[in-house]
C-alpha cells in the first residue's frame, strides 16, 4: 500500500511539471580549469533574477528561465568569477571551466573556504560541506591529513575517546553514521584504532556532512550522513602528488585517458614507522595501506561511466603468536546520464566489505567476522523549472553477514570448529523530494522515502519458553538467558521477518532578508542494521547484525531549526541551530553480556530509546588572510532500558543515564593565517566535557583480590578534554616554471602536552596489592614534519 | 577465549603509548556491604570436612581493606535433601569453620547467614572435577615462545556443558591469576591451559626459571559460578579501558529475601578441586 501512496505523489507531482511553459533551460557542468575536476556546490545564476541553481556531486546544474537576454554567473568560492552573456531563446547547453583565484591579482585574498559560502536560500540545514584545501590547513596529528578529525571540530560532532574509531553526531551512536566514499558503505573509518583515518587527502574532492535534515535520498541510518566523494583525476595533465611524513607517506597519480575522454586517479598510502621498530628489536608491529582508484570514460555529451574502488588494510603483528588485520575494500561502477537539459540521472553499481580476521597461534585457532554488501541504486533529477527541482529514485542493497567463524589451525588444537549462523538481508528504498519556491522569501523540500527491510532465511532461530529471549532472574537480580526451547528452520527462499517504515523530510527556508534566513526541518529515518558493541569504544571486532524477529529497526524523529546570516559582503556567517532527536529501538546490553562469538545476541540485550538535544553555534570568517571558525555546541544525550517484556528494572534502574557520547561542553577554534606566499599558519582549539563513564562505588576482598563495585552506568565522567594544536606550511621559492612544486608542513599537536583521559582503569597495583586509578593518555606533545608534493 | 580477544587490543593500544599514570580520581562512595567469600573447595580424594567461610565488609574503593573483618554472625550450610545442618563457628578475624561438612557431588546446598538482624540466603550445587591427564612445562606456546610455561592438559566430557576454574599463583606471589574458562568452543576436546609470566619490571614480574615454584588450583564450577567468575575477573583484568566492556556490578548468589537491595557481594561456590604444585626443571 504504502509504495502505491508514493507513486501516486510523484504522478501528482510529474503532473505540476507539464504545465511549465515558455520557459528554457540552459544547463551543463562546472569544471576545474587546471585539472578538469567537476565542482560540487558551485552556484550558477541569471544576474538581476532569482534564478539559479548549485551545481550537483558530479558538476551538474540546470536553471530554467524566461526567454530574454541575461548575464549568466558561475561563482564557487575560492575561484575566480566567470560571467557570459547570453540570449535565452532556446535550450542551452553551456558547460564551464572556472580557474582557482589567483591570489597575486586579487584585492581581496581568498584562501582557505568554508562550505559553499553560507547559502541562505536553500532549505537544507544542518549540513557542513568541508573541501579538502580546508582540511588540509588544519594542524594535525603525525602530519597526515585527516577527515574525520576535521569533521569533529564542527558543532554537534564529537569524537568517542581518543584513539578510538568513529565520530557521533548530535548524540548519536557512531555505527549510527552512514558513511559514504563514492556512494559506497563504508563500515570503519578508521586506521590503527583511529589514529588515521580511511580516507586518503589526496584522493579525496569534498566532503559533506549531514547533521540532520538528511534528504530523503539517504537512508539506512538514523544519525547522520558523511558524504566523501573522491577525485575523478586530472583530465587534463598527468600530476603526480605525495606526501612523506615521519609514520606514512603517500603517493597519487592522476592524468588523462582515453584519448582525452576521461581521466585517472589512483593513490596509495601506507606507514612505515613498525619497520623502525622491527630494526630496533620490537617485535610487535602495526601498520595499514590503503589504495584508491578512479577512473571515468566520457561516452558521449550525455553519457559518462565512473569506475572507483577503495582497498584498506590494518595489520597487527605480536611476537609470532597473534596477528589480527582489518580492512575495507568497496567497489563502484556509475553512469552518468543526461536525458534533457532537466533530466539528470545516475545509476551505480555499488560494492562493499569490511572483514576483522585474528589468528591465534598460542590457541591454534583463527577468527574471521565480514559483512557484505551489494548495492544498486538509481536516483534521478528533474529541474523542472526555477520554482521546482524534483529528485526520485530507488536503491537496493543486499546484505551477507557472517558475524563469526572460527577454525582451529592445527591438528593439536583444542578448539572445535565454529560458524555463527550467517545472516542474510535486503533493504529496500524509494523516495520522492521535491524543493519548491513557494514565493521569493519561502522555499520548501518535502521528501518521502519508503524502507523496506526483509531478513532472509537460510538459518535457524532459536525459540524461547514465552517468547522470551532474555529474563530478568528475581532471586539473584540480574538478567538471564531466556530458555530455548526450539527453533525453527528458515530456507534460503523463506523470509524471517519483514520491516516497513515511511520516512517523511520536511524542510523550510523563510528569508528574512538578502542576507539572513530561518530554517526548520523535520525528519523520520529508520536504521535496519546495527553495530554491536558493548565495549567503551567501538573497536574492529566489533559485529553488524542485521533487524530480525528480536532486534528491531532504530527509528528516529529529528526537529530542528536554525538562524543563519551572512554579513560583511559574506565574509562572515553565523549559524545557529537547535535540535531534539529521538530514536526508539536503541538497543542496550545488560549486565555483563558476552558477544564474543554468541550466537543469540538477543539473550544479551534489552530495547531502550535514546534522545538528545542541544543548541549549536557555528562563526565562521571565509575570507580574507585569516580564515576559520569557532564551534561551540551546549548539548545532553541520554539512553533509556527498560526491563520490558523479559521484567526486572532495566538498566539502570529504567532511569534515564548518560549515553557514552554525551559531552555537555563542545568547543572548538580553528584558524588559518596567511602571512605571505611562504608561510601559512594553523591553529585549533579543542576543549570538551569529559565523557560518561562508570566508576567504583566501593571494593572487598575475593580470592585474594581487591574486587572493586561499580556504579550505575555512565554516572561519573572523566575530566575535561582540551588541547591547542599549530602548524606551519613553507611553501619555498620556487620558480612558475618548475613543474615541480613541494611544501613542508610542520605540525604539533597538543602543543602543551595536556594528559587528556582516554581512559581511567581502576586496579591494584600487583607489586604493592594498592588500589590505583591509572589514566591511559594516547597523544601528549606530537611534533611532525611532513613534505608534500605535486609534479 | 573472549578475554584475550580485548587483551589483545588494550596490547595494541599500550604498544602504540604506554602513557599511563597513576592519578587521583574522586569516586562515588557506595554504604558499606556484608561479602561473602564462602567457597567450599573439596580437595578430590580427600574427606573435604574441613571447611571455612570468609565474611567482610565493603569499603570505598581507595580505603585501607584491613579493619573489614566480620565477627558475631551466624553461619550454616544445609543438605538440601538430607536437611543436614553444618554450623560454621567464628575462629576471629572474620573466619567461620567446621570440620564436619560432607561433601557429596552434584548435591544441592543452602547457605544461610544472620548478620545484624540481616538473613542471607545462597544456593549451589557441588560441581566435581575432571582429573589432571598431564602437566608438563614447555617454552614454545604461550603469549611468548621464548619464555618457560607450565601446560596442564585435561580431557572435556564431550555433550555436556562444563566449567573450569584456575587459580595460578608462584610461590612468593602478592596476587594469584584467575582463569575461567568454559567448554562453549572446545567440548569433548583434550584441553590445554598455560601459566606463563612475562617479564615486566614496572610490576617486578619475572619469568619462570627452573627452581620456580607453582601452584594451581584447578575447579569444576557450575555455569552460574562461571558467569559470575568470569564477569569478576573480567572486570579485574580491564577494568574501564578503552576497549573494555562496560563495567558493571557484579552480583553472586548471596541474596536477602527480605530486603532484596541488601544482598551481599561475593559468593556461595561448592567445587571440587584439584591442587598441584609445580616445581620448574
Amino acid at each position: 500500500m504504502h509504495p502505491k501512496l508514493l507513486c501516486v505523489s510523484l504522478l501528482l507531482l510529474l503532473s505540476v511539471v507539464v504545465t511549465a511553459q515558455e520557459k528554457f533551460a540552459i544547463s551543463g557542468t562546472v569544471t576545474d580549469a587546471s585539472n578538469g575536476e567537476t565542482l560540487f556546490g558551485a552556484s550558477v545564476f541569471l544576474e538581476g533574477t532569482t534564478s539559479g541553481a548549485i551545481t550537483n556531486e558530479y558538476g551538474f546544474y540546470s536553471i530554467t528561465a524566461e526567454a530574454g537576454d541575461y548575464n549568466l554567473i558561475v561563482s564557487y568560492v575560492g575561484y575566480a568569477t566567470v560571467s557570459k552573456k547570453i540570449s535565452l531563446n532556446s535550450n542551452q547547453k553551456i558547460d564551464f571551466e572556472i580557474s582557482e583565484a589567483s591570489t597575486e591579482l586579487d584585492e581581496v585574498l581568498v584562501i582557505a573556504e568554508e562550505s559553499e559560502r553560507l547559502n541562505i536560500k536553500s532549505p537544507q540545514m544542518s549540513v557542513s560541506k568541508l573541501k579538502l584545501e580546508t582540511i588540509k590547513n588544519m594542524p594535525v596529528v603525525l602530519g597526515e591529513v585527516d577527515i574525520i578529525k576535521s569533521i569533529q571540530l564542527l558543532p554537534g560532532v564529537t569524537s568517542g575517546a581518543e584513539g578510538s574509531a568513529g565520530f557521533n553526531v548530535r548524540g548519536g551512536a557512531a555505527d549510527q553514521n552512514l558513511v559514504l566514499l563514492d556512494e559506497a558503505i563504508i563500515y570503519n573509518t578508521s586506521h590503527l584504532f583511529g589514529f588515521f583515518s580511511v580516507f586518503n587527502a589526496d584522493a579525496i574532492k569534498d566532503v559533506k556532512l549531514y547533521k540532520g535534515g538528511i534528504p530523503a535520498r539517504f537512508g539506512g541510518r538514523v544519525s547522520s550522513v558523511l558524504d566523501v566523494r573522491q577525485k575523478d583525476g586530472n583530465s587534463k595533465n598527468f600530476e603526480l602528488n605525495g606526501g612523506i611524513g615521519l609514520i606514512s607517506s603517500r603517493l597519487s597519480a592522476e592524468g588523462p585517458l582515453f584519448n582525452d575522454k576521461g581521466s585517472f586517479l589512483v593513490a596509495g598510502r601506507g606507514s612505515y614507522a613498525h619497520l623502525f621498530l622491527q630494526a630496533s628489536g620490537e617485535e610487535n608491529a602495526a601498520y595499514f595501506y590503503d589504495l584508491n582508484l578512479k577512473t571515468n570514460y566520457n561516452i558521449d555529451k550525455n553519457n559518462k561511466l565512473y569506475l572507483s574502488g577503495y582497498f584498506g588494510r590494518d595489520e597487527f603483528n605480536f611476537g609470532a603468536n597473534f596477528n589480527s588485520g582489518y580492512g575495507n575494500t568497496s567497489g563502484n561502477l556509475r553512469w552518468n546520464h543526461i536525458f534533457s537539459d532537466r533530466v539528470f540521472s545516475n545509476l551505480s553499481f555499488i560494492y562493499s566489505d569490511y572483514d576483522y580476521v585474528l589468528d591465534f597461534k598460542s590457541f591454534d585457532f583463527d577468527w574471521i567476522s565480514e559483512i557484505t554488501n551489494y548495492n544498486i541504486k538509481y536516483d534521478l533529477s528533474y529541474y523542472q523549472s526555477d520554482r521546482l527541482q524534483l529528485d526520485f529514485g530507488l536503491n537496493a542493497i543486499y546484505y551477507d553477514f557472517n558475524p563469526g567463524e572460527i577454525n582451529p589451525t592445527s591438528p593439536n588444537s583444542s578448539i572445535n570448529p565454529l560458524v555463527l549462523d550467517q545472516k542474510r538481508a535486503f533493504e529496500n528504498g524509494l523516495y520522492a523530494s521535491a524543493e519548491y519556491e513557494v514565493s521569493d522569501k519561502l522555499t520548501a523540500t518535502i521528501g518521502l522515502r519508503y524502507s523496506y527491510f526483509i531478513r532472509n532465511g537460510g538459518q535457524p532461530i532459536t525459540e524461547y519458553e514465552n517468547g522470551l529471549p532474555i529474563v530478568y532472574n528475581e532471586t539473584l537480580g540480574v538478567y538471564e538467558e531466556g530458555n530455548a526451547i526450539g527453533e525453527t528452520n528458515y530456507a534460503k527462499s523463506e523470509t524471517i521477518k519483514t520491516y516497513g517504515n515511511l520516512e517523511p523530510r520536511l524542510a523550510l527556508a523563510y528569508q528574512l532578508n538578502e542576507n539572513s534566513s530561518i530554517k526548520a526541518g523535520y525528519s523520520h529515518t529508520a536504521q535496519y542494521i546495527h553495530l554491536l558493541s558493548n565495549t567503551l569504544s567501538v573497536t574492529p571486532l566489533d559485529v553488524w547484525t542485521p533487524s530480525g524477529s528480536f532486534i528491531k529497526p532504530q527509528l528516529s524523529d529529528q526537529y530542528a531549526i536554525g538562524y543563519f546570516k551572512n554579513f560583511k559582503n559574506k565574509s562572515y556567517s553565523l549559524e545557529i541551530e537547535t535540535y531534539y532527536k529521538t530514536v526508539a529501538n536503541r538497543i542496550d546490553y545488560v549486565d555483563g553480556s558476552d558477544l564474543i562469538g554468541q550466537n543469540t545476541i538477543e539473550t544479551e540485550i534489552l530495547n531502550g530509546e535514546l534522545r538528545a538535544y542541544g543548541l549549536e553555534f557555528l562563526f565562521r570568517k571565509a575570507k580574507g588572510d585569516f580564515t576559520g571558525w569557532l564551534a561551540y555546541t551546549i548539548s545532553k544525550a541520554e539512553q533509556r532500558t527498560p526491563g520490558g517484556a523479559a521484567g526486572g528494572p532495566g538498566i539502570n534502574n529504567g532511569n534515564w543515564y548518560y549515553a557514552p557520547h554525551d559531552r555537555t561542553h563542545d568547543l572548538s577554534i580553528t584558524g588559518s593565517y596567511k602571512l605571505n606566499d611562504k608561510w601559512n599558519f594553523g591553529a585549533n582549539v579543542i576543549y570538551q566535557t569529559g565523557r560518561p563513564v562508570t566508576y567504583p562505588d566501593g571494593q572487598y576482598t575475593y580470592e585474594g583480590l581487591n574486587i572493586a563495585n561499580f556504579s550505575d552506568r555512565n554516572a561519573s565522567r572523566l575530566t575535561d578534554y582540551h588541547r591547542i594544536d599549530v602548524s606551519a606550511t613553507y611553501v619555498p621559492n620556487r620558480k612558475p616554471e618548475k613543474r615541480w612544486k613541494g611544501e613542508w608542513v610542520f605540525g604539533i599537536y597538543n602543543i602543551y602536552n595536556r594528559r587528556n583521559a582516554a581512559s581511567i582503569s581502576f586496579g591494584q597495583n600487583r607489586e604493592t596489592g594498592a588500589n590505583e586509578a591509572t589514566r591511559t593518555a594516547i597523544f601528549g606533545i606530537v611534533p611532525s614534519v611532513s613534505y608534500n608534493f605535486k609534479f | 577465549m573472549k578475554q584475550h580477544l580485548y587483551n589483545i587490543i588494550v596490547l595494541i593500544l599500550v604498544v602504540f603509548t604506554s602513557c599511563t599514570d597513576v592519578v587521583d580520581v574522586d569516586v562515588p562512595e557506595a554504604a558499606p556491604r556484608l561479602v561473602v567469600e564462602a567457597s567450599i573447595d573439596w580437595e578430590k580424594g580427600t574427606q573435604g570436612n574441613e571447611q571455612f567461610i570468609k565474611l567482610t565488609m565493603s569499603t570505598p574503593f581507595f580505603d585501607n581493606l584491613s579493619n573489614t573483618d566480620v565477627a558475631g554472625a551466624s553461619v550454616k550450610i544445609t543438605n538440601n535433601t538430607t536437611n543436614q545442618e553444618f554450623v560454621f563457628t567464628d575462629q576471629g578475624a572474620g573466619i567461620y569453620g567446621t570440620t564436619a561438612f560432607v561433601p557429596v557431588v552434584n548435591q544441592t546446598y543452602t547457605l544461610e547467614i544472620n548478620y545484624q538482624g540481616e538473613t542471607y540466603i545462597a544456593e549451589e550445587t557441588m560441581t566435581p572435577v575432571v582429573d589432571i591427564d598431564e602437566i608438563s612445562q614447555a617454552r614454545i606456546g604461550g603469549f611468548n615462545d621464548e619464555a618457560l610455561e607450565v601446560d596442564i592438559y585435561f580431557n572435556d566430557p564431550p555433550n555436556q556443558e562444563n566449567f573450569y576454574f584456575f587459580r595460578f599463583e608462584e610461590e612468593g606471589d602478592l596476587l594469584p591469576e584467575l582463569l575461567a574458562i568454559p567448554d562453549e568452543f572446545t567440548d569433548g576436546n583434550r584441553m590445554k591451559v598455560f601459566f606463563e609470566k612475562e617479564d615486566d619490571e614496572d610490576i617486578g614480574q619475572e619469568e619462570f626459571e627452573p627452581g620456580d615454584v607453582a601452584y594451581i588450583k584447578f575447579h569444576g564450577i557450575s555455569k552460574q559460578y562461571f558467569n559470575y567468575i568470569d564477569l569478576l575477573i573480567e572486570q579485574y583484568d580491564n577494568a574501564a579501558n578503552p576497549f573494555g566492556t562496560v563495567p558493571a556490578t557484579l552480583k553472586g548468589n548471596c541474596i536477602n529475601p527480605a530486603n532484596p537491595d541488601n544482598y551481599a557481594f561475593g559468593y556461595f561456590r561448592l567445587s571440587q578441586v584439584i591442587s598441584v604444585t609445580y616445581i620448574f626443571q
